[in-house]
């Protein structure tokens, strides 16, 4: 990635914006101000409240150390608390999308995790001759997974799945790099005859 | 790809999710602890009557219960309505129409601007030609200054994406090549329901 602009396009497209989460954060900030507005100005109009008027809220904010019922008013204050925890680690943490950036060329190439998955199963199984199905790959950030279920009979080296794999991989140049994990399941019996 | 400004959404949830911690956790102590309880009580007493001499002493007439502190209240409630909501306004944008411009001139031909529906048309026309490409998407959008395509592609399950992307990479590099300037190209590879379910060609093996 030569350009400064792509490593730029590449941060944003593999990073969550986190915007779901904001926009209904703040939409729920407005519903709330706007009806705290309400009740503030049917108070002043000496109209009935819609709920309650600010004075007692404002009371009762006051006396809950002493509300009742005490279990249910505790548990409704941590699960405020945990909201607001989910929510700094919304904020706090990377927020990485199941993406790998390739570097093969110039321009900035972005593959799905699904796709390097789908391609490093099929490159396997044509390879070591496996039935479809047989391989099971799973793409994380930094590992790949590759599971191996030979049929009845069938011998497959450990090592040559990662070399496979590796070797697929190689070709990839992704960023963070895939470190291949290979895994060679024995064929159940009962499997083999039901 | 759009122009949402993550920095901000991040310090709306930062800030949102330190206050209902502190809110929460202070009355789930309050409730919970005596000592905390007394606090509370005392903390929310003095507010409270703080707020009712504010309120007192900033009465505009005898006759209303209008005054200046709940109008401050009202104003303050208003600044945060008129600011999520330009917040939530502000969201995405950054689209833009044109791949390739040439303002200044110089050339023979004056001005030179590409609309994204050239470059769409061309990509998306020869991608569709190929088999083991499902659909595929071109947009652009402007970062920083700077004109940006985007390509956006779906194969068939089982594609290696380097084949994928060489593809798309050649047919950039040719409108490139047509039209004599380089634009900084994004090129993503997506997996979807589609490529699932279109997944093997039949192969002769």
């Amino acid at each position: 990635m030569t350009k400064p602009v792509l490593t730029r396009v590449v941060r944003r497209e593999t990073h969550s914006p986190r915007t779901v989460v904001t926009v209904v954060v703040l939409v729920l900030i407005v519903v709330a101000a706007v009806y705290a507005g309400i009740e503030i100005v049917l108070h002043l109009l000496r109209a009935s409240p819609l709920l309650v008027t600010p004075g007692v809220a404002l009371a009762w904010v006051a006396a809950l150390p002493t509300a009742e019922p005490q279990p249910a008013i505790i548990a409704g204050a941590v699960a405020v608390a945990v909201i607001g925890v989910v929510l700094l680690w919304l904020a706090i943490a990377p927020g990485r999308r199941p993406k790998h950036s390739l570097g093969i060329s110039g321009h900035a190439v972005i593959v799905d995790n699904a796709v390097i998955a789908s391609a490093v199963a099929d490159r396997v199984r044509r390879e070591l001759d496996l039935p479809k199905g047989a391989v099971i790959v799973g793409i994380g950030h930094r590992a790949a997974d590759v599971t191996v279920r030979p049929e009845p009979g069938q011998v497959i080296d450990r090592g040559r799945v990662r070399s496979v794999a590796e070797n697929e991989l190689d070709g990839y140049a992704s960023s963070p790099r895939l470190k291949v994990r290979a895994r060679v399941l024995q064929y159940a019996e009962k499997e083999g005859v039901s | 790809m759009n122009a949402t400004n993550r920095g901000m959404n991040r310090a709306v949830l930062f800030i949102t999710g330190l206050v209902l911690l502190a809110a929460g956790g202070a009355a789930a102590l309050a409730s919970a602890w005596p000592v905390a309880a007394t606090v509370w009580q005392d903390g929310t007493r003095t507010a409270l009557s703080w707020m009712k001499d504010a309120e007192g002493a900033s009465r505009i007439s005898e006759a209303t219960t209008v005054s200046g502190f709940t109008i401050g209240v009202l104003a303050v409630l208003l600044v945060i309505i008129v600011a999520a909501i330009a917040m939530i306004a502000r969201l995405g944008g950054g689209r833009s129409s044109v791949v390739i411009r040439d303002e200044t001139g110089d050339g023979v031909q004056g001005p030179v601007v590409i609309r994204q529906g050239f470059a769409s048309d061309a990509i998306t026309r020869s991608l569709a030609s190929r088999s083991e490409i499902l659909t595929s998407r071109v947009s652009a959008s402007r970062v920083r200054g700077a004109d940006v395509l985007h390509v956006s592609v779906t194969p068939r399950q089982n594609t290696s994406p380097v084949k994928v992307a060489e593809t798309a990479i050649r047919l950039v590099d040719n409108l490139a090549t047509l039209t004599g300037r380089e634009t900084p190209t994004l090129i993503s590879i997506h997996s979807g329901v589609r490529s699932r379910l279109a997944a093997d060609q039949p192969r002769v093996n």
